[in-house]
């Protein structure tokens, strides 16, 4: 499942996408709105999207991972526009039958999505905002 | 040739528009589409650390444009 929207994402709607009663694990990652960043408070992050690439490149990412690790599902659930404080900007889950390829396709699916997918964040400040440039958060 | 080009974040909001259509000579890369875009905007001296791709794939920018092909000029992303 890849899946872009404006609204809310939730967690439920993941689990649910890579299960299977042939998944003995089901790993899933949340990235949220961290409230404060290089010693500033955030008030929230807004998220830009080049909205038909991301969907591509998720695709290419989603296809790789398949090929490189024994996992039966993945699910890439991404948000645009304001995040507040604590709220899911993304959740990637994989489903396979065993925790091991689980916990590397969840992985790689997060890294590989930062890395690649054509999506910006602007942090909002109490005392301004700023593009994020070149991805320098801590893994 | 007829060229559709997208706009994100920061190079967006120094141009002040999101997306436009251009003609462009045959030949003509994304690399030297971007160059021509700041020019005529007034900004040739603006270098932008930015990333190129046609048609929704990643491309080095060196590549000949296509009729109706899709250029996007990607700042250094940061999502996820």
């Amino acid at each position: 499942m890849i899946h872009i929207t404006d609204q809310p994402l939730s967690f439920e709607q993941a689990r649910q996408a890579v299960s299977d009663p042939a998944h003995g694990a089901i790993v899933l990652m949340e990235g949220r709105t961290r409230d404060h960043n290089g010693g500033r408070r955030v008030v929230r992050l807004e998220y830009e999207l080049y909205p038909e690439m991301v969907t591509v490149e998720l695709q290419r990412i989603h296809s790789e991972i398949l090929t490189a690790h024994a996992v039966g599902k993945m699910a890439f659930l991404v948000r645009s526009g304001a995040v507040p404080v604590g709220e899911p900007s993304v959740i990637v889950a994989a489903g396979a039958a065993h925790r091991a390829p689980a916990f590397a396709a969840c992985r790689q699916a997060i890294d590989d999505l930062k890395r690649r997918a054509p999506i910006w964040k602007r942090e909002v400040f109490e005392d301004g905002q700023e593009w994020v440039g070149q991805q320098e958060g801590t893994p | 040739m007829n060229i559709r080009i997208r706009y994100f974040a920061s190079l967006k909001e120094r141009l002040g528009r999101h997306e436009e259509t251009r003609e462009v000579p045959g030949g003509t890369s994304p690399r030297a589409l971007l160059r021509e875009v700041l020019e005529s905007a007034g900004a040739g001296d603006y270098a932008p650390p930015v990333v190129f791709a046609v048609n929704l794939a990643y491309v080095s920018g060196e590549e000949s444009l296509s009729d109706g092909d899709e250029v996007a000029f990607l700042p250094p992303v940061s999502g996820g």
